[in-house]
């Protein structure tokens, strides 16, 4: 894999000692969808800028292509941003403003001409080159920016929460419009989101982050899958935690007893027995029935029932402190599994269980 | 619901307005309706004419200290603008300026000084380092107090702007110049324009300082108006009066509106 960007102890330590990166370490690959992920103050945003050259390191390498960057400033660097609310020339109109780089890098008048036309047949915008930015839509301004930020040909594209300013048909449509856009241009988007459906759904890998530090890197099914820690797989969809300690290990599986009551049987994890774990289920992978007390199985209580549409959740009482969701994907005939106040039966496969670090 | 019970209407106080208009505008109404009276007189009626703006316009006196008004706010509106737009950049954006609340706040303190204190000082001042320039003198006064002025829609217009937009021309590849040059002067040039407007009007109805810089042959609009007066009102000062006024409204009135045009 060559690395478009390559970080190496990268710190950023704002005025008033508020870190904002902690010594980062992340490599991206040329012609790789890459998503930063995490809730706002996590530093996902300065990393971008820091990247952008919008910030300096306060210590750490910023690499471009084997070449150090860390000094060189915005102007100076081959990349080039799609900002979260597009931040497009008002008095400039729209040929104007996906011109203004290549103008600055010196082209031609004709060859400028050219490429902007290229850009904004690439966005579907060519009957839009005179308009004034106030004069489009949200998410035609949107394409713009991209349009402008791409026009350049830089090495890497950088976007901040692009999409978070538009409405939900939109965004969902944008989505698959910006990784037509990666894959037909080839260039390395470095995303950044607080949506963790949005990254899901576009990158071909994630770093999530949290508090400055970079929480886990992996492809979108790994981070769902296998999340390495709690504030992952509680960041990353719905989960269920349940706290146990090894009863039992056997080369097939290793049985945990849960503090809560029960047993439930997992892969082997190399975990001595005795020693207390954490356990984590996605609510969709353990399924309900009405009768029996089985192998992993789990007897609860219905306490809250939540109808989503294509799917129900159920609210179940494992003990008065355990509480577990479980998803169930809605059947044609419209059968509740449970009411109210009803004992239930939990089923979970022993593949879907994991131990995460504590 | 009644009038007694709106919470909204208090008795008395409309009409305290309507005297408050009164009295604001009648004397100017009078001034500018005495300047087309046909007779001398200040107070009697007889008539319209235009024969006080003939012999106003005719006036040599008048031309020069009108020639001297407007080249004295020329050249201050000019300075002052262009000091303010780099005073409202340095201290809306540059990062390494400390206390920048302090520093727009003693820029704008002049605004509360009494004018007649300025003027002393001034007046001090120049006569200790020995400055005499003829209208240069009152240039540098009127460039210097006109500086508030010019400063006060230049900085609302900056703070209004999105900083985001000069981070996308850097990311674009200009440089700071250039930036400057393409992103932040034609989006700050409604301010601008408003605060030069605002300087040339109070360039030219200044009177106080004027008067205590200028030297002989240095006259200005409104102190030639003054010397007039203490002779006595003639319908002439009135047209002079009335023109000064005049332009002043349209001038004024430009300001506000491009300073409200096209907010981003």
């Amino acid at each position: 894999m060559t690395s478009a960007v390559k970080i190496q102890a990268l710190n950023k330590v704002y005025p008033g000692d508020v870190t904002a990166l902690k010594s980062a370490d992340l490599e991206i690959g040329d012609n790789e969808f890459f998503t930063l992920l995490g809730p706002s103050g996590c530093g996902k945003t300065t990393l971008l800028r820091l990247i952008a050259g919008f910030e300096e390191p306060t210590a750490g390498v910023l690499s471009l292509f084997g070449d150090d960057i860390s000094t060189l400033p915005p102007e100076k660097r081959p990349v080039n941003t799609v900002f979260q609310h597009y931040s497009l020339f008002p008095h400039m109109s729209v040929f104007e403003n996906v011109a203004f780089g290549l103008r600055r890098l010196g082209r031609s008048d004709k060859d400028a001409k050219a490429r902007v036309e290229a850009m904004l047949d690439l966005v579907h915008l060519t009957d839009f080159a005179g308009r004034k930015p106030s004069q489009l839509s949200g998410g035609q301004q949107q394409r713009v920016a991209l349009a402008r930020a791409l026009a350049p040909e830089p090495k890497v594209l950088l976007l901040d929460e692009p999409l978070s300013a538009l409405d939900l048909k939109l965004r969902q449509s944008m989505r698959a419009e910006l990784k037509r856009l990666q894959k037909d241009t080839g260039i390395t988007f470095v995303f950044v989101t607080h949506d963790q459906e949005e990254a899901l759904a576009m990158s071909d890998r994630i770093a999530v982050m949290s508090a400055g530090e970079i929480q886990q890197v992996g492809d979108p099914s790994a981070i769902y899958e296998h999340p390495e820690n709690r504030f992952v797989a509680e960041f990353i969809g719905d989960a269920n935690f349940l706290n146990a300690t090894v009863a039992e290990t056997t080369p097939s599986g290793t049985t945990y007893a849960l503090d809560a009551g029960g047993t439930l049987t997992g892969p082997d994890q190399g975990r001595a027995k005795g020693e207390a774990v954490t356990l984590f289920f996605r609510p969709e992978k353990a399924t309900l029935s009405q009768v029996g007390e089985g192998p992993n199985q789990l007897r609860c209580t219905v306490k809250d029932i939540l109808y989503l549409g294509n799917s129900t959740d159920y609210w179940l009482a494992l003990d008065h402190v355990t509480t577990l969701i479980v998803r169930s994907k809605n059947q044609t005939d419209g059968t509740v599994i449970a009411d109210i106040g009803e004992q239930i039966s939990l089923s979970l496969d022993p593949a879907a269980l994991r131990i995460l670090a504590t | 619901m009644t009038r007694s019970r709106d919470i909204r209407w208090l008795p008395g106080f409309s009409w305290v307005t309507l005297f408050f208009f009164v009295f604001l505008y009648a004397p100017l109404i009078i001034l500018v309706v005495f300047s087309f009276n046909a007779s001398r007189s200040a107070t009697v009626w007889a008539g319209f004419s235009f024969e006080w703006y003939t012999k106003a316009f005719a006036n040599d006196d008048i031309q020069r200290a009108a020639t001297n008004s407007v080249i004295i706010a020329i050249f201050a509106t000019i300075a002052a603008t262009t000091i303010a737009t780099m005073a409202a950049l340095t201290l809306s954006r540059n990062k390494r300026v400390k206390g920048k609340p302090v520093f727009g706040g003693v820029l704008i303190f002049p605004l509360m000084i009494p004018e007649i204190v300025t003027a002393v000082a001034t007046l001090t001042f120049f006569a200790a380092i020995g400055l005499s320039l003829g209208l240069g003198n009152i240039i540098i006064a009127h460039t210097v107090f006109c500086i508030p002025f010019a400063y006060l829609p230049i900085r609302a217009r900056l703070d209004g702007m999105d900083e985001s937009l000069e981070a996308a021309a850097q990311d674009l590849y200009a440089s700071k110049f250039t930036t400057l040059r393409l992103i932040t002067l034609p989006l700050l040039m409604p301010g601008i324009v408003s605060g030069a407007m605002l300087a040339f009007i109070i360039s030219l109805d200044d009177f106080i300082i004027t008067l205590m810089v200028a030297e002989a042959g240095s006259t200005t609009l409104p102190i030639y108006i003054y010397s007039l007066v203490r002779i006595g009102i003639t319908p002439e000062v009135n047209a002079v009066s009335t023109v000064l006024l005049g332009f002043s409204v349209i001038v004024v009135t430009l300001s506000y509106v491009i300073g409200k045009k096209n907010k981003t």
